[in-house]
């Protein structure tokens, strides 16, 4: 007994790590909230809730923020997780060739951000990039788009960034929860004359809900916290159509010295985040079924 | 050994590993190497290491008790997490500071020392170190003087027959006479530093009064006033005359570069600090700075920007000044400045500098002869204030009505305001 009491010790390493990295902020950030600090003096002030009525009335930049993360987060998610799946399904089985294809469509998850960044908004500029080239040598010069530079589909392009960076890591997800349905159902949908439609409808998609549901709400919170792609291709811009909560955070927490109205933000973003989870889980958990 | 003992001193191993795979190496206690005492120096511009690697050699040859640890990061890094690295004194002996938002923070933080008095203060242009004045007191000594303000190709303006245009009619005249040669007169990087850069010789002359965005701040101007709107106005008519390439608001610095360099277009909307960079690109070209005068020729007070940047300061929170100080003076010796200056292509606030790259040399003029004003956007404190204004102008670029854009942006600046 005694011996089981003692090696409640080794928790305490991890239990540190978790309250130095994560529960020491998380405290911090609520209380700087409700200050006025700069991020740089040692003295600042209580200001009450001025921070957070700040940000639900009078910061019509925060406001632009939520929507342009909305419709970053839903491009996303949307695609992406389509995305991942419909290839996933492509290359369930285990050959040469589809074994080659995931790790290739992995392949740019393991790429720095800044890199992915870099090459991307080459492939964006307007008179160099190689997409608005290649539109123009298929000979769909109508489809050609200032991609980073029009604010209507400047969020949206990074968007798709986004996808192409992280859809290979889906694929997996999708792929092992794929593997993972008994061959059994297959063949008895088989005999019961069920068309492709129905087997996935009626099999894949049911048993595939436990991989969905980590798929769509790990892509949900990647997307919604979503920072150095949009940092480092288009700053927010422009005319902050692409600035997302994250950027703003930081914009108003180095570029403008207010670190506790930043904080109060964060605060919000991280509500806003576990609301959008929660949601998720009990609409996805509904989905479940188990044979 | 009982029962208990053996998981805790399990447990105590374990702890031991994971705290001496935390610990890094320990800085010394006192700063002091075995060869002396060590300073920090921190900087955002990594293109010069080269040369200050160089210069903190022939420093510590001098003074061979004092080491200099220089770390470099980026600009943004440098905003984010630089600022809070001087905060107990360890790290910073020597930093470096923008003008404007940054200066101010750091001002308000009182962690600049006051180097008023110091001897070698004098070694710098008077007039154009006063950006790093505070209250009086010198906080901070700009080292590098730019002129942000558009770079031009003079010898296709000498080819085509074209003078510097002296008012805002003759620009338009000049941009015509471009446009027929089938040359884009403008390349204007507007996916990052177009507009922030342009913003400040397109307004010089519409809103002569240095203090119009001090006034704006807090509160006795607004951008809907006609210097602003007038300003959006001039935006507006560059990009549907064709001034500017299309599509700019997506444009890189780097391809306005290239479209300078290969002569597609004449002027890069940028500034004096990108000479250097379009010589390497196509070194044939002849280089000289023409900022648009948006005004008639009677009613032009500027012909320029300039901005006097990379402020040297000193921790006021070191330990050691003194040695901080050694370096500061070092580096603000008119020889020492003078290889800076070369090795970087930057002209410097440093009296007595010489200059030997014939852009340096024939751009010289404008430290002298030519009359410049501070560039504007730097007196502007508040960057969420700077956001608005900048954003105004990708609002007009991007098809926006100049009034309605210096309203939304007038909004913005109310809200931020304190």
């Amino acid at each position: 007994m005694k011996a089981s009491k003692s090696l409640l010790l080794f928790f305490i390493p991890g239990l540190a790590l978790y309250a130095v990295f994560f529960l020491y902020p998380t405290i911090s950030a609520i209380f700087y909230s409700f200050t006025d600090w700069d991020g740089l003096s040692e003295a600042f002030q209580f200001v009450g809730t001025s921070n957070y009525e700040r940000a639900f009335t009078g910061d019509t930049v925060f406001r632009k923020t939520i929507g342009n993360n909305l419709k970053f987060m839903l491009a996303v998610v949307v695609f992406q997780t389509v995305i991942a799946l419909a290839f996933a399904l492509i290359l369930v089985k285990n050959t040469k060739t589809t074994v080659f294809l995931r790790a290739l469509y992995f392949f740019p998850t393991i790429l720095s951000s800044v890199s992915v960044a870099f090459i991307w908004s080459f492939i964006y500029d307007p008179s160099l990039g190689i997409l608005n080239q290649l539109l123009g040598l298929a000979g769909l010069d109508f489809l050609q788009q200032n991609w980073l530079g029009n604010a209507n589909i400047a969020i949206f392009s990074l968007a798709a960034t986004q996808v192409w960076f992280h859809a290979g890591q889906m694929l997996i997800i999708f792929v092992a929860g794929l593997q993972a349905i008994p061959k059994e159902l297959y063949e008895v949908a088989e005999i019961e004359g069920a068309s492709k439609w129905q087997t996935f409808r009626k099999v894949t998609w049911p048993l595939l809900a436990p991989s969905a549901t980590i798929v769509i709400a790990y892509t949900t919170i990647q997307s919604f916290k979503a920072f150095d792609l949009v940092f480092a291709m288009t700053g927010g811009g422009p005319n902050r159509s692409t600035e997302i909560i994250a950027t703003y955070i930081f914009d108003v927490a180095f570029s403008n010295y207010q670190f506790g109205y930043a904080s109060a933000i964060s605060v919000i973003f991280m509500a806003l985040i576990a609301l959008i989870t929660f949601i998720q889980f009990k609409a996805l958990r509904s989905d479940r079924i188990s044979y | 050994m009982s029962m208990w003992k053996k998981p805790f001193f399990s447990f105590l191993f374990v702890l031991v590993l994971v705290l001496a795979g935390c610990a890094g190496e320990s800085p010394d206690g006192d700063g002091a190497s075995e060869d002396g005492t060590t300073i920090s120096f921190i900087h955002w511009r990594g293109e010069d290491k080269a040369v200050f690697d160089d210069l903190i050699a022939q420093f510590e040859d001098e003074f061979p008790e004092i080491n200099v640890e220089m770390n470099i990061y980026p600009s943004e890094q440098y905003q984010a997490t630089g600022q809070r690295m001087l905060t107990d004194g360890s790290t910073g002996d020597v930093f470096t500071s923008f003008p404007g938002a940054q200066f101010e923070a750091i001002a308000g933080a009182g962690f600049f020392e006051d180097l008023t008095g110091e001897e070698f203060v004098s070694n710098f242009d008077e007039g154009l170190i006063s950006v790093g004045e505070k209250d009086g007191k010198q906080l901070a000594l700009p080292y590098q003087l730019v002129f942000n303000m558009p770079v031009y190709n003079k010898g296709m303006f000498d080819e085509l027959g074209l003078e510097v245009p002296k008012s805002w009619t003759e620009f338009q005249e000049m941009g015509d006479t471009l446009l027929e040669n089938g040359i884009t007169p403008i390349a204007f990087p507007g996916a990052d530093i177009g507009p922030n850069q342009f913003m400040n010789s397109m307004m010089m002359n519409n809103a002569p009064d240095e203090d119009v965005f001090v006034k704006l701040q807090s509160g006795e101007e607004s951008l809907t006033n006609e210097w602003w709107v007038k300003t959006l106005e001039d935006f507006q008519l560059l990009e549907e005359k064709g001034y500017i390439q299309p599509d700019s608001l997506g444009t890189s610095q780097d391809s306005a570069m290239a479209m300078v360099a290969n002569e597609e277009a004449a002027m890069l909307a940028t500034g004096s600090y990108h000479m250097a960079s379009l010589l390497d690109l196509n070194p044939d070209l002849q280089l000289d700075l023409l900022a648009p005068i948006t005004v008639e020729e009677s009613e032009a007070q500027y012909e320029g920007i300039n901005t006097a940047t990379f402020m040297l300061a000193i921790n006021s929170n070191s330990e050691k000044k003194e040695q901080a100080k050694e370096f500061v003076a070092f580096l603000s010796r008119p020889e020492v400045a003078s290889q800076y200056a070369n090795e970087t292509g930057q002209h410097l606030t440093v009296n007595g500098v010489e200059y030997e790259s014939d852009v340096l040399q024939n751009t010289a003029y404008w430290i002298d002869e030519r009359t410049t004003r501070f560039q504007p956007r730097f007196l502007i404190t508040n960057a969420q204030i700077e956001a608005a204004v900048l954003s105004s102008i990708e609002n007009v670029l991007g098809g926006g009505d100049p009034m309605e854009a210096a309203e939304e942006a007038q909004q913005l600046v109310e809200e931020n305001r304190k």
